[in-house]
């Protein structure tokens, strides 16, 4: 639109001055900024105050914010006007005019005279606190915004969490406190449920929260036990398994204070607990080894004999008390013993075999360990009949029932009886004139006597117990063989990482340690104590050994419980 | 020079202070290690934390005090130069704090509104050390309000002149003062933007037909008037119009200092605007992130 402004001023003489400026514009701004198309000056009047816009057939005037104008002496935001009304603002009067010819609008405009001309000023914003820049407001709005995103709402979507509730899209969470990331099983388990450990606000995670899934993790020191001690409470599992950024080595400590920060001490802080003193692997800082071993005591069990229990006892001069007979310096001499199928010598791996964990040994036994070549035949004539292992008083009735058999049945036996022949020790009985059934007696009543008294029969390998009873079925006892499968039950031991020993491999390995050859009991006991150990390792870095930490044999959280070794001879 | 004084205050007092808080926050992170990963979450991660967060509340109120001339504690230059150093020592003690691991969560929020918060300080502090050297040099020694009140004498000076010539150029000189234009917005202020206008109108017979036209750095409104010169009908007249130019001159001249005072203002003040709402936002944050932490032991 043409718009024609005439500014109407009284001179100073009482004579009028009519000043005309014509502009086209869509809108017409009314200010005291100096870029208002009609610029109004003085303290009553906004930098930009108000606009006037066609609106057919008449006009209108609209206030800008908390602006006010009167129009024909009523106080308004916004009016329409026509022609001869009247505007007035901050003492200037503004007037619509037929516009002449050409124009759309008329304006005559008269200036208030008392206003100053340099009233312009005020205009003028020369700071940057004068414009849209505000630090108050923005302060305010980053804080409160940071407060309610960080804060408020993620408070909020905690009960959600123990609603299982799913969490609302967008909003931030309490994920948003994770100082950071869980290692990947907990962030499995429960990485999108804070709550899931943090159970309650304010307080330490505590140890029910994480026993909730790791219930079969057995306490280091039982509760009862650790009351005796000087050591306090129970350490809390967040104090060593330290989530959120957790470090390389994963959550579980290895370092040796795991150990030595109440070791070192034990003999103070232990209080009556008996535990030796340890600040390192070193023959001076670590003590000796004490081996798990199974030995018979004096209590007595339900069948009158004297009761396995584990005994700990130190390496050194420590014997075994399995109650077989055993020499391992003869099985390992081929003058004496070699493979069945004419291999040579027997080796260590012939009788003891790896388990898949490679630290302990599937368990001997007679069938899988000793049968392949001691066979429990009685009559070389019939060398497919053999005696049950392990059930004498089966043995015994099945000696007397074979012989009886042999008397009785004329298929049964060609030529007669006769005593078991051993090669080099031979001597053929008399003949047995005797009704056949006394005969059968006598001679399964020999073979039984036989099998016991002599060393050639069970009496061979097992300790037998002649009783001089009448009832032959229980004239003998045989001492049951025990043998201990974990000398060190709460240890790591890799035999599978000791196969290999510098220059050494396969029996020279074994043997480096367990000094076999030479031994002829079995009583003797071939595990090595600290000082063989310390050959090879050592606590700290040094050239030409392995470091070994704590943790390397021990772990913090024992696998059975210590208070019940008996589990030990169920096993 | 005040703003090399702020940096050298006492023989740099405060910058051999924040070295040592240094030095003491990089020892107590060395003892950390073993079982436990460096962090914010063991002692020492605690302490580097308590440090910081002292600090950045310190320094808080350090600024609130530089802006108190009223108060007698301490001197100005001293807070200033104590809030700069132990404001650059702030970074390491919460890096080392932090031990370099974040995520996105609000505890590294917090370190990265502090960091921009002290990204803006050195910029505000290159300010203070490089712009008023070239704002004393833009204004010739005399302050924002000298050269307003030589502008506002120019003006009134310029108006009685304006007084004497033609309704045209009267008009033309007249609207050229109350329509020259200074500062301004925000962006306007900064890059020193002049939409100056003027009535410019072609008769030089009574009231004229006049149009509002651009006047940048006030030259339309000079070679108007120099336009009318060869017109001029009397010596008078002439001599008016002559004198009006030279004062129209030295009025552009007043006007380019002003807008580059403004402006070299503006860029002091600016990450002011930067430096202030973040820190604000910083207090909040660290109080979320301190609360949070033991909120989830």
């Amino acid at each position: 639109m043409d718009v024609l402004l005439r500014l109407v001023r009284t001179g100073a003489d009482g004579a009028v001055e009519y000043q005309d400026t014509e502009l086209s514009a869509d809108v017409l701004s009314v200010g005291s900024a100096p870029d208002s198309a009609v610029q109004l000056l003085g303290a009553a009047v906004a930098a930009h105050h108000a606009s006037i816009r066609p609106s057919a057939p008449q006009w209108l005037i609209a206030c800008i914010g908390r602006c006010k104008v009167t129009v024909n002496g009523k106080r308004v935001a916004s009016a329409s006007l026509k022609v001869g009304d009247l505007v007035e603002i901050g003492g200037h009067r503004l007037r619509l005019i037929d516009p002449p010819a050409g124009f759309d609008l008329g304006i005559e405009i008269e200036p208030d005279p008392t206003v100053d001309p340099s009233a312009y000023e005020r205009a003028f914003r020369t700071d940057l606190s004068m414009t849209w820049l505000n630090k108050r407001r923005v302060a305010w709005f980053l804080a409160v915004l940071v407060v309610v995103a960080t804060l408020l709402i993620p408070y909020f979507s905690i009960p959600r969490q123990h609603a299982r509730a799913p969490r609302l899209p967008l909003l931030p969470t309490d994920q948003i406190w994770n100082a950071g990331p869980l290692t990947p099983a907990h962030q499995l388990a429960a990485g999108q449920r804070c709550a899931s450990c943090h159970q309650e606000l304010f307080v330490h995670v505590r140890d029910a929260a994480c026993r909730e899934c790791h219930h079969t993790t057995a306490d280091h020191v039982q509760v009862a036990r650790l009351a005796q001690t000087r050591l306090g409470p129970a350490q809390p599992c967040a104090d060593c398994h330290r989530e959120h950024h957790a470090p390389a080595t994963g959550l579980v400590v290895r370092d040796n204070g795991l150990c030595v920060d109440c070791h070192a001490n034990s003999h103070v802080s232990f209080g009556p607990l008996k535990v030796q003193p340890v600040t390192g692997f070193s023959a001076s800082t670590h003590p000796g080894f004490t081996v798990s071993l199974l030995k018979q005591g004096d209590a007595l069990d339900e069948s009158g004999r004297g009761q396995w229990m584990v005994r700990r006892e130190p390496v050194a001069g420590a014997r075994e008390q399995s109650n077989l007979k055993f020499s391992h310096a003869q099985h390992l001499d081929p003058e004496h013993v070699t493979r069945l199928n004419g291999g040579g010598a027997l080796g260590c791996a012939d009788c003891h075999t790896l388990s898949a964990d490679g630290e302990h040994f599937i368990p001997i036994t007679m069938q899988r360990s000793c049968a392949a070549c001691h066979e429990l035949t009685f009559d070389p004539k019939a060398p497919e009949r053999q005696l049950p292992h392990g059930r004498p008083r089966d043995a015994i009735l099945l000696i007397q029932d074979y012989f009886v058999r042999q008397a009785v049945d004329p298929t049964a036996a060609a030529d007669g009886f006769q005593r078991r022949r051993l090669p080099g020790q031979q001597a053929e009985a008399p003949p047995c004139t005797e009704a056949p059934l006394v005969c059968a007696t006598r001679r399964a009543q020999d073979e039984i006597e036989h099998q016991f008294t002599t060393t050639r029969g069970c009496a061979e390998c097992h300790e037998v117990t002649d009783l001089h009873s009448a009832d032959v079925l229980e004239r003998f006892r045989i001492t049951p063989v025990r043998l201990t499968r974990d000398y060190f039950a709460q240890v790591h031991f890799s035999h599978r990482m000791h196969a290999v020993q510098q220059d050494k491999t396969g029996d020279d390995a074994c043997v480096s340690c367990h000094a076999v050859r030479k031994s002829n009991s079995s009583a003797d006991l071939f595990i090595p104590d600290l000082p063989k150990c310390l050959e090879c390792h050592t606590e700290g870095a040094v050239a030409d050994r392995v470091t070994l930490q704590c943790t390397s044999c021990h772990s913090y959280h024992p696998t059975i419980t210590i208070d019940r070794p008996r589990e030990l001879v169920a096993r | 020079m005040i703003h090399v004084n702020i940096l050298r205050f006492r023989e740099g007092r405060y910058a051999w202070g924040a070295l040592g808080l240094l030095a003491l926050s990089i020892a107590i992170y060395a003892t950390q290690g073993g079982r436990v990963r460096a962090g914010g979450g063991t002692w020492q991660g605690y302490v580097l934390g308590t440090i910081g967060a002292l600090l950045i509340v310190w320094l808080t109120v350090l600024g609130v005090r530089k802006r108190r001339y009223s108060s007698t504690f301490g001197s100005v230059e001293g807070w200033t130069s104590a809030h700069v150093w132990l404001g650059l020592a702030l970074l390491p003690v919460a890096t080392l704090h932090c031990a370099g691991l974040f995520g996105w969560n609000v505890h590294t929020l917090a370190y990265a509104l502090m960091c921009v918060v002290i990204v803006s300080g050195i910029v505000g502090l290159y300010g203070y050390l490089a712009l008023p050297r070239q704002m004393a040099a833009n204004s010739g020694g005399s302050s924002r309000a000298a050269l307003f009140a030589e502008l506002f004498s120019l003006d009134r000076q310029g108006r009685e002149l304006a007084r004497g010539c033609d309704a045209a150029v009267s008009e033309a000189v007249r609207s050229s003062i109350e329509r020259t234009s200074i500062g301004g917005g925000a962006i306007r202020q900064m890059l020193a933007t002049d939409r100056s206008l003027f009535m410019s109108g072609d008769s030089a017979q009574g009231a004229a037909q006049m149009r509002v036209v651009a006047n940048s750095d006030q030259q339309a409104v000079i070679n108007y008037v120099a336009r009318r010169v060869p017109q001029g009908a009397k010596r008078a007249e002439v001599a008016n119009l002559q004198a009006l130019i030279v004062l129209l001159s030295r009025r552009q001249t007043v006007l380019r200092r002003i807008r580059r005072d403004i402006q070299l203002q503006g860029w002091l003040q600016l990450w002011l605007y930067v430096h202030v709402p973040l820190s604000v936002a910083l207090i909040a944050a660290l109080i979320v992130h301190i609360l949070s932490t033991f909120m989830y032991w």
